[in-house]
């Protein structure tokens, strides 16, 4: 693949058309992404970071399908006391998953205060609760759908029905990328997208340059990345000189023409892509401890330790915002075994991840982010005629984490009533989330804006507060 | 300085403001309102001074006063107020706005340096509004900020003494000098809404469509365009080339690329009469089927096809295809648009019997909509209403609705009155998939393909389900605790995979009703409950027994469990009062039953001669298909915050022209390509002047470039290479698309959705793009990356970006490289005398137009080299394996498991002729053309 002749090719290439003078390590991978010359707008014009901002990057880890509250970090003992015990809900707001018979259920783990702070947390996250001092607990946080893709829209774009940009969007907007040879906004899905699919981190109005990039786990880390089989780097890139011969021809009777000859650059940068980002993801350069201590190569941890290592070794190159999915956090039947897995599965990629980015003193300038798009109840219906220890899905009531980036480390913010049915201290939309994450990150919602089909259009919809109880 | 702007020459309507309540006007005879109303119109032209004179005791007032009145107290009311004293119990920084005396005392912060009357500079009221003050910078959103006239108002009025007049001395002021237009709408939620004024150049959307005279022997379009460039001396550039528009109007009119024969017989007659040749070739356009098609993808783009229900299920809409066809159907017999209008809102209540009809009402279900078992049925139905009320709002009327749901519109004379009384039309509107025997000139072609795999498919899943339930059967253990806790001897891969496998056999049994006759469609009756919609609902016997007939009432704050005013249906009362429209009435008023036909009313509300806006809308929408811009700048919203028309009077002209032509489409389209503006070059003999005379590009001296469209790429490649099947209509049908995203596992409620499979054979598949299944959650990738908008909103134009993942998909994908090698298989076959022919023949197909010297010579030479390349290389045959194994996540154990999915498409699977199909030259050819199909060319209309 690393055939000199095509280096040269490029280079000479991009000096010609662009009038470059450096090679490739001055070329923009974001250009190389998502390059768009032919759009009017780049950077949000007036939304300069704050520079009291301790935040610099945000690193979010999306725990898709709604991580129960009750059995990780907010501790109901009074559940014990009720357990299956019958309990009915009604209203013309409950939904048929709240009707029919529904019972109480305890959690099936113990919980223990952790740390110098005395965090609550439940006993599967072993590795975590070496690290509850650096995080804060946010137990306010309140959405307003309980189906999934919904909830998942609402909580990655502000917008329920989808179509708008997402935070990660909005925060590369805001602040652009430190380092121009990567992407600005980076997604890290499952190999199974999430209900609602590549919405979650799409530029909605914005310029498509601020869309998330998914970096697929299996396969092609972006589509069509390589050639058919058969087809020689060589042979491409005579094709491509072929191209643009043609192309040159094309744009001589039509100077002036900026969307040809942007159009003409891509291929350039997409021809370069194809060596640049599989170097950028390859992570097979880190040290055993490294991998060990994130849990790669072993089976339970692996998908998601590698998440967690890329998401750092990308934040270190000046990714802006990375999210990391891992789930399917939708235990309706079984908590102690699907939340007992899944914490198992993400509880030490996350604790190295943290420490990780401690032992490099990042984690001062950059947000962790830990949540799903919502919570579960503290009871169930009848699942397949029986009872069963599952939970289903709560709007009113979720967990929630934030780490580093100039949030209240060591402390638990918020409240939830004696069954953790709801909010009931410090709540907020979670409209005030992402004013708060913006904040955190330098950037002022009503400031970060957007003119789209006749409105200034910003994340929160419609204006949030800042939480200022999550602040350090 | 603040005197030159409030006493600046302006019109001025002052009307004397009379409050209605819906269900008033309602009752009250139109006719006599309308002269209640314009009786009390008082109209004046003024400017200060002379104004001055007419009104009794204005020499009073001083212009500090004035400027209060006029300027100041409304931008607090607008900017202020809401955090400053609308609600006394919530007043931010305990900072009270709404009395001089309040404002004296001043907030928590600043205190009484707010106002310090005589010093606007100083006064904290003016300096927090400059945004110099760190962390005061008001109003907080910068979307609100105040402008620099704004500010001094503030300043200069602090400057007088910061006077406060009274209520009725206000009252006086406003009467005598108030600029901008108050507008009759119905009750407003605020009363400082409902007494707002407008300026007037931002209402020209309702007002009265204005008539104006084109000298004879004139082509409207160019009077019109022409006399604005003239002004500004720029001249137009020249008439385009023959090649040049023969490409334009080919893919302006039907979205493919002109035939090799079609340039031939076009440049021939361009050269002889190039207006007659322009005409007949539009209309010989215009009577291929293809034309539907492609403005009917436009009209799609609009209301958002797709053909499944979005959400956490993502369901099959079986149906939906034969609304799709409908909207082809009403381009190519060119139905008159007001009938298209009143089918797709109405068909329905106008005549039921008429399957036509019901297929046409298929508009009133193309939003995303699910009802799961985790959803509340009122927020879904309420999530319909919202749906509907803003997609007819921007459709037909260019209103996004949306933005008066929670309060009175922010720009537009659209109380949120007026959104509600328009829900009010919808809420006995009810989903039905309806009994609709097929029409004569439907295609129902490959029904039997299928029905055989959906039946596959399924007999699949049902065998694989009984292995499985026997297996578990012999596995299972009673459970020992007190609940179940997954403790039962199961492997919990297999219980999901149970739960998958009957969720798809649902999902694929859905999918049997694609070839039945069956119409997505509605009807007119109450409200049922439903806890959960996974499949056909079908029309009640008794429309109006079972349920309830909804209680239309404004929702407050846009909460749906919020019951504020009854109202009673409606439509936009400025659209009325300002556009001096002809009295529709709406059936249901307060007393009636609520069994009238509301939608009928609406549709003929909308298609009435003197509603301003419907044909407006159209026209602009047409002109916008033609020319990559509207004359208005949003075709979705004609509101104040949309683009103002860049020719006012031609929108006007084309809107009434349109009406006395029967509302054709097709004879608006032949007055646009018969203009010289739509048949000028695309560069300007003075590009200098051209750039500083129209730096937008809105006077239409040159034609606007574009890039095709996503459709149009790939219905191109499909045509040069030969494979297009031009089959117009039928069932969606199912193409390659990359196949990692095929495969991918797709979450959905309950599991994991079957992949997706293409259909077996290439002619099944190689279809024009807009029949290829649309699935909401699940984007072909390529269609996606060439901006192919998302079903889920409403798209007024499309948007073109350029990024490099497009380049990646053109040179690398398996798509493109079938297409060139099909396309090269093509020319090989043709066994042209000569190399130089065979590639003279490619740039015909591919560009219309013969290649140069240079081109040839580079073409041939690359052909040669890659030939000889070719023939080291060997192809394996490709292999289709009709199983795929894939890894997901179990959600009662939160851990992996791996299953086995059947795919019978590719148990017959016919590929697209592929590299181990055809001889190196072939192959060596196919990189040549490759090349072709990535040229900015190939890619651009110009």
């Amino acid at each position: 693949m690393n055939d000199g002749n095509g280096w040269a090719s490029v280079v000479n290439r991009r000096e010609a058309f662009l009038g470059l003078g450096a090679g490739f390590g001055s070329v923009a991978l974001t250009a190389l992404l998502h390059a768009d010359p032919t759009s009017s707008s780049s950077l949000h014009p007036s939304a300069v970071a704050s520079p009291l901002a301790l935040a610099k990057r945000c690193i979010f880890l999306m725990m898709e399908g709604g991580p129960s509250h009750i059995d990780t970090f907010d501790p109901k003992p009074e559940l014990a006391k009720r357990h299956l015990q019958e309990f009915s809900r009604s209203g013309e707001m409950e939904s048929a998953m709240s009707s029919g018979k529904r019972y109480f259920v305890k959690s099936p783990f113990d919980f223990i205060k952790a740390g110098q702070s005395g965090a609550d947390i439940s006993t599967p996250w072993i590795h975590l609760k070496e690290m509850v001092d650096e995080i804060c607990f946010f137990r306010g946080a309140q959405v307003e759908s309980v189906n999934h893709p919904t909830a998942c829209y609402q909580l990655n774009t502000g917008n329920q029905f989808g179509g708008d940009p997402a935070v990660g969007s909005w925060v590369t907007y805001g602040l652009g990328s430190p380092n121009e040879n990567l992407p600005g906004f980076v997604v890290l899905p499952r190999t199974s997208y999430p209900q609602g699919g590549a919405g979650n981190w799409s530029n909605g109005f914005l310029p498509a340059k601020f869309q998330g990039t998914p970096l697929r786990p299996e396969g092609s880390p972006i589509l069509d990345l390589s050639p058919p089989a058969g087809i020689s780097r060589q042979r491409q890139r005579k094709n491509l000189d072929l191209l643009s011969e043609l192309n040159r021809q094309h744009l001589e009777s039509r100077p002036g023409r900026n969307d040809l000859s942007a159009r003409m650059d891509s291929y350039e940068l997409a021809y370069a892509m194809q060596t640049e980002v599989p170097g950028v993801i390859d992570i097979e350069g880190e040290s055993k401890n490294t991998l060990d201590a994130y849990g790669i190569g072993d089976a339970s941890t692996d998908s998601f330790g590698r998440k967690c290592l890329l998401a750092r070794r990308l934040v270190e190159k000046g990714v802006r915002f990375v999210q990391a999915y891992a789930g399917n956090w939708d235990s309706h039947d079984y908590i102690e075994k699907a939340h007992g897995s899944l914490i198992r599965s993400v509880d030490k990629p996350i604790a190295a991840l943290l420490r990780d980015l401690k032992q490099r003193d990042m984690l001062k300038d950059t947000l962790v982010v830990w949540c799903g798009e919502f919570g579960r109840t503290p009871d169930n219906g009848l699942r397949g005629g029986g009872q069963s220890y599952g939970r289903d899905h709560n709007a009113k009531a979720m967990a929630m984490w934030f780490a580093g980036g100039g949030t209240r480390a060591g402390h638990t913010v918020g409240a939830t009533d004696e069954i953790g049915g709801q909010a009931v201290e410090c709540v907020h939309h979670i409209r005030d989330v992402h004013v708060t994450l913006l904040h955190l990150l330098g950037l002022d919602d009503n400031k970060l804006t957007f003119y789209h089909a006749g409105r200034h259009k910003q994340l929160s919809q419609f204006g949030g507060d800042v939480i200022t109880e999550l602040l350090a | 300085m603040p005197d030159k702007e409030y006493n600046a020459r302006s019109t001025v309507v002052g009307r004397l403001w009379i409050l209605y309540t819906c269900e008033e006007l309602a009752r009250m005879k139109r006719a006599l309102w309308y002269s209640i109303v314009f009786g009390l119109v008082v109209a004046a032209t003024v400017d200060g001074s002379t104004c001055a004179q007419g009104a009794e005791g204005v020499s009073e007032f001083s212009d500090a006063e004035k400027l209060f009145a006029l300027q100041v107290k409304p931008l607090l009311a607008e900017k202020c107020l809401p955090c400053h004293g609308a609600d006394p119990n919530e007043i931010e920084g305990g900072l009270d706005l709404r009395t001089l005396a309040d404002l004296q005392v001043g907030g928590d912060s600043f205190e009484d340096k707010v106002l310090i009357a005589g010093d606007g500079q100083h006064s904290m009221l003016y300096v927090t509004t400059t945004r110099a003050e760190e962390g005061y910078e008001m109003p907080p959103k910068e979307a609100d900020q105040l402008t620099a006239e704004q500010q001094r108002w503030i300043r200069d009025w602090i400057d007088a003494g910061a006077p406060w007049p009274s209520d009725e001395r206000i009252d006086l002021i406003e009467r005598a000098y108030a600029k901008g237009e108050q507008v009759l709408v119905s009750k407003a939620l605020s009363q400082q809404w409902q007494n707002r004024r407008y300026e007037s150049e931002k209402l020209w959307a309702y007002r009265p469509l204005h008539q104006t005279e084109v000298p004879r022997d004139h082509h409207p379009i160019d009077w019109f365009v022409d006399r604005k460039l003239a002004a500004i001396g720029l001249p137009p550039a020249p008439p385009a080339d023959a090649t040049t528009m023969v490409r334009r109007m080919v893919f302006g009119l039907t979205g493919l690329p002109p035939s090799p024969d079609q340039v031939t017989s076009f440049t021939a007659a361009y050269q002889v009469d190039p207006d007659e040749a322009v005409a007949t070739l539009g209309d010989q356009l215009m009577a291929s089927p293809h034309y539907g098609e492609h403005f009917g993808w436009r009209w799609l783009d609009v209301v958002r096809y797709a053909d499944t229900a979005g959400f956490a299920n993502d369901y099959s809409r079986p149906n939906a295809w034969r609304y799709r066809d409908y909207v082809v159907r009403a381009f190519n017999a060119d139905k008159p648009y007001n009938d298209f209008v009143r089918e797709q809102i109405a068909g329905d209540e106008i005549d039921e019997s008429n399957i036509e009809n019901l297929i046409a009402t298929g508009f009133l279900r193309m939003g995303p909509w699910e009802q799961t078992g985790m959803s509340v049925f009122k927020e879904t139905r309420g999530q319909w209403l919202d749906d509907i009320t803003d997609t007819v709002g921007q459709a037909f009327l260019a209103h996004s609705m949306l933005c008066c749901k929670c309060h009175d519109h922010k720009f537009d004379p659209v109380p949120t009155r007026d959104y509600y009384s328009m829900m009010a039309v919808f809420s006995t509107t009810q989903f039905a998939e309806r009994d609709a025997s097929f029409l004569e000139h439907e295609n129902i072609n490959g029904f039997d393909a299928s029905d055989k795999w959906v039946d596959a498919k399924i007999a699949a899943y049902e065998t694989q389900k009984d292995e499985l339930a026997a297996k578990m059967k012999a596995q299972r253990k009673e459970e020992t605790l007190d609940a179940k806790v997954g403790d039962n001897g199961l492997d919990p891969g297999d219980e999901a995979s149970l739960a998958r496998m009957s969720k798809n056999i649902t999902r694929h049994d859905i999918e049997r009703d694609r070839t039945r006759p069956i119409a997505l469609s509605v009807y007119t009756g109450s409200t049922i409950h439903r806890s959960n919609v996974s499949g056909r609902i079908r029309l009640p016997k008794d429309r109006w027994m079972k349920g309830e007939i909804e209680t239309d009432v404004i929702h407050n704050g846009g909460d749906v469990y919020s019951q504020g005013d009854p109202v009673t249906p409606g439509a936009l009362s400025a659209a009325e009062s300002i556009g001096q429209m002809s009295e529709i009435e709406f059936p249901d008023t307060m007393d009636s039953d609520g069994k009238g036909k509301r939608r009928l009313a609406l549709a003929d509300w909308i298609v009435d001669q003197t509603n301003p806006l419907t044909s407006r809308v159209i026209v602009n929408r047409v002109w916008s298909w033609h020319f990559g811009q509207g004359i208005a700048g949003n075709p979705n919203n004609f509101g104040g915050t949309g683009g103002l028309p860049t020719h006012p009077e031609l929108i006007d002209y084309l809107a009434l022209w349109f009406m006395d032509n029967g509302w054709s489409i097709k004879k608006l389209n032949r007055l646009i390509v018969t203009s010289q503006v739509y048949r000028r070059d695309s560069r300007h003999p003075d590009p200098k002047a051209l750039a500083e005379k129209d730096p937008l590009g809105h006077l239409y001296a040159t034609f606007k470039p574009r890039r095709l469209t996503a459709e149009e790429l790939r219905d191109a490649m499909l045509t040069v290479s030969g494979e297009l099947n031009p089959a117009v209509g039928g069932i969606p049908c199912r193409p390659d698309l990359n196949r990692e995203v095929a495969f991918q596992p797709r979450q959905i409620m309950g599991g994991t959705a079957s992949v997706y499979e293409p259909d077996p054979t290439p002619i099944q598949r190689n279809r024009r793009t807009l029949y290829a299944e649309r699935i909401r959650g699940l984007r072909d990738p390529f269609l996606e990356t060439f901006n192919q908008p998302g079903p889920d909103k409403s798209c007024e134009l499309r948007e073109t970006s350029t990024v490099a993942p497009q380049a990646l998909t053109l040179i690398n994908s398996q798509e493109v490289f079938d297409r060139a090698i099909a396309m090269a298989d093509r020319l090989i076959r043709k066994d042209l005398a000569s190399d130089d022919a065979t590639i003279d023949r490619a740039f015909h197909l591919a560009f219309g137009r013969s290649p140069t010297n240079r081109e040839i010579a580079a073409c041939v030479a690359h052909w040669r080299e890659a030939t000889a390349e070719e023939s080291m290389i060997t192809y394996p045959s490709p292999d289709f394996p009709d199983q795929v194994s894939r890894t997901v996540m179990a959600e009662k154990t939160g851990q992996p498991y791996s299953f086995v999915e059947i795919m019978p498409a590719y148990s017959n699977y016919t590929p697209d002729l592929g590299p181990a199909d055809v001889d190196a030259r072939t192959r060596g050819l196919a990189h040549v053309l490759r090349v072709l199909l990535n040229t900015n060319e190939f890619s651009y209309v110009d």
